[in-house]
């Protein structure tokens, strides 16, 4: 497998702000490759160093084996890209913008365009200032996604989007990997990444601290077990890999590691069980396991709060602690619509 | 009793109407202003200790004072001053010259405080949203739109008060000097009421900058033309609010009625733009936008293509604008070469080396004014090159087959060419003009050249723009305070003596005044030269610095 996107311990100072520390990420040919990480974690700068926007520091990056810098113009006719807050001209129309982008980069296909503009219900008649947020972003990955490029560089591209449009975005990536384009999908809607990635690397404080398949990832982590049990459970909280022990009546909670599940398993054999609800951690767990502060019980805490929402509204919310910078939240509300 | 209603009234005023509010957004403005207002207080006031210390070195006695204020009479004191009371020998004083002269330019200077303060607090605030957030949250309907109207009235007085401690510090007669300071304030507030009644008009802030921006551009033009037709001014002087502040008569024989119409305006103005902000929704301006075509030209296709395409409609907005003010101008040529004939004076002497050449000086000033007032056309877009970066556009644009250096040539190139083009049209209407009132179609030839001649040095100004852009955004600023500079220089610079060092930073101070001088190639291949250098560095440069957006 050929590597699209090759990076070795990127470093970018702004300042004296480090925002990359050492970053590694390889995006192979034909895959979706997930980026997930908080406000601020270094998803954006990533991108930009990609595109050429920006100079890294220190360190490697390369796109299709060149440097994103020196080789801007011929690799940028090979990918197009869809920033995370789409601004347009405000007395151009949508579908000016469009053509405009479609025509610099020299693949104009005017008829992709109309096809997907009708799949967006997207108007493209309308002056750039009248457009809403979500309209905005549809202009812009209108234009992505009929440029019939080989990797697409998507920041965040479906912020502002309602789920009828999502649910179409998640087609529209679909058929583009069928036709084996490369995707590079930075993203806070974890349902989506779980929906289309192939792989996913997690980004903190300018670091990828976990990066692989989804199945690989959930090896990692631990599996929630909520048990109706009769008796001693004491033993059983005790036994190696159960973290997050807790009991209420007769309501048992506990979080175990993926390789100490057999044990547990048959500890609770005799305890009585009358119901039993397991099940592997959402991506949502994964990520605030990787976002919140390492404490235990608060981890337990933020994973169960992470259940509540995952059981009913499967990655539309989630709760953020730990070491977030102060000031986000708004952002993070906003971006969860 | 009293208990009563001591807790009816906070009551009453939390449940509010549509002024709640209003003093919480007041403070939080004033801490957003707390050093940007400051500062344009200061800047604007400081001139006049500025020019009346300039008047003690310069003219120590009564005598030189004459000579000075002898070069700008009738038409020419029209043009660069006003309607100018006490002028004349008998009266001439510092205080009477600083009114007749320089007080036109602190107006202007007020007018911009107001114009961009109000746009500040208003319509940016809801282009970018922000005015949802406060909207949202217990806060009148009217109560930002009060806010900032107190701002700007408490900005004006605070700015009067400074005018008017200025002057009285140099021993200036309190009628007088409370005339000249209170027609500052009170020609901000008609320009804080304009930009209040505009921002409700356009859904852009930049529009209704402009919009505000056009009224104080025309007004200008207005005042200049019916100063020069009349002798302390004319019917068309007083539709104007320039006038409200000039005749006053300061220091003469002062009169206060004038200073009532720009009060009795600005309420008008005030009012008409709190009525208008009802009859909108947030965000959303009065004139409706249009729909447009629902794709791109085919001409449409490279970055110099789009370049124009983003400049193309201010161009044609200055086009309008210069070729009117040209005309003007150029109209005025007759009545200035009238105004000097027979006078065998040491005025005409220095300003244009005699009396046969004063047509030629004449036509001189008015292209490098031409100049200037183009050179703030080229800041202006090169403003709007560094928002497209800063807003986010840039970088779309060049995540395709754009490379930096063709992304910042595209617009150099495009600014370049609009600039000699609109320097060129402006010089036609001076000339157009000048040959009409004159009879003398050579005028026009003239004026082309001239204009032609000065293409160089506005292109410095360029070139400054485009080195200090493409070495990092915020030394764009650079352009201005060059253009800043020269345009004081050419205005001031020789009536104040600055010293040559200083006079040769000015760009077009190594042009020749031609038609007074003959052109001479080596200048302006110079001038080109280092524009065409320093276009290319800023080039060079931005293709190797980071990208900055919001």
């Amino acid at each position: 497998m050929t590597a699209v996107i090759h990076i070795e311990n990127l470093i970018k100072d702004y300042g004296k702000v480090r925002a990359l520390d050492g970053l590694d990420l390889t995006v192979t040919a034909g895959e979706v490759h997930g980026l997930l990480g908080p406000n601020g974690a270094g998803k954006t700068t990533t991108i930009r160093i990609l595109l050429g926007l920006l100079r890294p520091t220190s360190g490697h990056a390369e796109v299709f084996g060149q440097d994103p810098v020196n080789h801007a113009v011929d690799l940028h006719r090979r990918l197009a890209y869809v920033p995370g807050d789409v601004e347009l001209w405000p007395n151009l129309t949508g579908g000016e913008a469009i053509d405009i982008f479609s025509r610099l980069r020299g693949n104009a296909d005017r008829g992709l365009v109309e096809s997907l503009a009708e799949r967006f219900d997207l108007d493209l008649t309308k002056k750039g200032r009248t457009y809403s947020k979500g309209n905005r972003q549809k202009v812009a990955l209108v234009a992505a996604l009929a440029s019939q490029v080989e990797l697409l560089i998507l920041d965040e591209p479906t912020a502002g989007l309602d789920p009828l449009m999502e649910a179409i975005f998640q087609e529209c990536i679909r058929e583009a990997k069928a036709q084996g384009t490369s995707v590079l999908l930075s993203s806070h809607i974890l349902a989506q990444v779980e929906a289309l990635a192939d792989r996913v690397s997690i980004v903190r404080a300018g670091q990828v601290i976990e990066s692989g398949t989804l199945a690989e990832l959930r090896h990692l982590t631990r599996t929630s077990v909520t048990a109706t049990v009769h008796g001693e459970t004491t033993e059983l909280a005790q036994l190696p890999g159960v973290h997050g022990f807790t009991r209420e009546d007769g309501q048992a909670r506990l979080e175990v590691d993926g390789e100490h599940l057999p044990q547990v398993v048959s500890a609770l054999a005799d305890l009585h069980v009358t119901s039993l609800v397991a099940h592997p951690p959402t991506l949502e767990q994964l990520l605030l396991r990787h976002y919140g502060t390492e404490g235990p019980e608060q981890a337990v805490a933020a994973e169960k709060s992470a259940e509540r929402a995952a059981s009913t509204h499967a990655g539309s919310t989630r709760h953020r602690r730990g070491k977030e910078p102060a000031g986000t939240g708004t952002h993070t509300a906003e971006e969860q619509r | 009793m009293t208990a009563m209603t001591a807790t009816a009234a906070p009551t009453r005023a939390r449940s509010g109407g549509a002024l709640t509010g209003t003093g919480t957004l007041l403070r939080f403005m004033l801490r957003r202003d707390r050093i940007r207002l400051p500062v344009w207080l200061i800047a604007i006031s400081i001139f006049v200790p500025y020019f009346f210390s300039a008047f003690e070195q310069l003219f120590p006695t009564q005598a030189d004072l004459a000579q000075m204020a002898s070069f700008t009479t009738g038409p020419m004191l029209g043009l660069l001053g006003g309607p100018g009371y006490g002028l004349d020998p008998e009266q001439l004083n510092f205080f009477t010259f600083f009114t007749g002269l320089y007080l036109l330019y602190i107006l202007l200077a007020a007018a911009l405080m107001n114009i961009l303060l109000v746009s500040r607090h208003t319509r940016v605030e809801e282009q970018t949203g922000r005015a949802e957030l406060v909207r949202a949250n217990v806060v009148g309907a009217h109560a930002p739109l009060a806010a900032t109207t107190i701002v700007a009235v408490a900005a004006n007085l605070v700015l009067a008060v400074l005018v008017l401690a200025g002057l009285r510090a140099y021993d200036a007669p309190m009628a007088g000097a409370v005339a000249v300071a209170a027609g500052t304030g009170a020609f901000g507030l008609v320009f804080a009421g304009v930009s209040i009644a505009a921002v409700q008009i356009s859904e852009y802030s930049r529009t209704s900058s402009a919009i505000a921006g056009g009224i104080l551009g025309g007004a200008f033009v207005l005042r200049a033309a019916g100063d020069m037709i009349g002798e302390h001014g004319s019917a068309l002087s007083w539709i104007t609010p320039f006038a409200w502040s000039q005749q006053t008569r300061a220091f003469v024989d002062e009169r206060w009625w004038p200073l009532g119409i720009s009060v009795l305006v600005s309420v008008v103005l005030i009012v008409t733009g709190f009525v208008l902000s009802t009859r909108r929704d947030v965000g959303a301006g009065l004139r409706a936008t249009r729909r447009g075509r629902s794709g791109a030209p085919a001409w449409l296709s490279s970055p110099l293509a789009l370049a124009w395409r983003l400049h193309r409609g201010s161009v044609r907005g200055w086009a309008i604008g210069l070729v009117a003010g040209g005309l003007v101008y150029g109209a005025t040529t007759q009545p200035v070469a009238d105004s000097f004939s027979g006078e065998d004076n040491a005025v005409v002497e220095l300003w244009a080396g005699g009396a046969e050449d004063i047509i030629a000086g004449y036509l001189n000033m008015m292209v490098v004014l031409m100049v200037i007032t183009t050179g703030v056309f080229v800041v202006l877009a090169a403003g709007k090159v560094r928002a497209e970066e800063s807003d986010g556009r840039a970088a779309p644009v060049l995540a395709t087959a754009v490379s930096r250096p063709a992304w910042l040539a595209g617009h150099v190139l495009t600014i370049a060419v609009a600039a000699v083009v609109l320097l060129l049209l402006s010089g036609a209407g001076i000339g157009l003009a000048a040959a009409v009132g004159t009879g003398d179609w050579s005028m026009l030839s003239q004026s082309l050249i001239a204009s032609l001649a000065y293409s160089p040095a506005l292109l410095v100004i360029l070139g400054v723009a485009a080195a200090g852009y493409g070495l990092h955004p915020r030394l764009l600023t650079l352009a201005s305070v060059l253009l800043a500079f020269g345009g004081f220089a050419a205005v001031f610079g020789e009536m104040l003596q600055l010293p040559d060092w200083a006079l040769a930073i000015s760009p077009w101070q190594h042009t020749a005044s031609y038609p007074l001088e003959s052109v001479t190639a080596a200048p302006l291949l110079v001038q080109g030269l280092v524009a065409l250098v320093l276009a290319a560095l800023g080039i060079w440069a931005f293709g190797r610095r980071d990208l900055r957006s919001a």
